[in-house]
């Protein structure tokens, strides 16, 4: 089974967070990932950022991936 | 003609289209129901959907068009705009209203 802690792993091995935090129940999952990367990309971007750090596993193993991507400034706002 | 211009064509055809699975009036799936609701709430009265439950090639095809591994996916005017969750961003935001406007 998919555990939240690998998705999270694979998408900090992907980007440079400063925050990360994944939930989820094997099945459904939830991502807030927190990186300066993001800075002056629509979410749309940013979003294919994380999609890119989880590379074939999207295709794969992870079916239902909910996920809000901040800037740190956004983040602490 | 190829997937990938089949799936232009589409979107390119049709001012609003959503890719999903199901239909508007039987969605499978929690997130393409959302799609439809928050196109329905915005009063989208053209609205092409496909389901890629029933065309496999599409479904496949879909997430290598927009480099985007999931579905649903919005296109307005032919562009990409995102999945459920930049729908709902977008909705709540009042950016999704703005694009629709003209249409």
């Amino acid at each position: 089974m998919v555990t939240p802690e690998s998705i999270q792993a694979s998408i900090t091995a992907g980007i440079d967070c400063t925050h990360c935090t994944v939930v989820g129940d094997g099945h459904h999952f939830e991502a807030l990932v927190v990186a300066q990367a993001f800075e002056g990309l629509r979410s749309v971007r940013r979003h294919q950022l994380v999609y890119a750090a989880l590379g074939d596993r999207m295709r794969e193993e992870i079916h239902a991936l909910s996920m809000k991507t901040l800037t740190p400034d956004e983040w602490k706002a | 003609m190829s997937v990938q211009d089949r799936i232009k064509e589409t979107v390119t055809s049709n001012p609003v289209v959503l890719y999903m699975k199901g239909t508007p009036q039987f969605p499978q799936c929690g997130f393409s129901s959302t799609a439809v609701q928050i196109l329905k709430h915005l009063g989208v009265q053209n609205l092409h959907t496909v389901n890629v439950l029933e065309d496999a090639e599409i479904r496949q095809g879909i997430k290598e068009y927009a480099n985007w591994p999931t579905i649903p996916q919005l296109y307005i005017r032919g562009e990409f705009i995102g999945g459920c969750d930049i729908m709902k961003e977008m909705f709540q935001s009042g950016e999704l209203k703005k694009e629709l406007e003209g249409l």
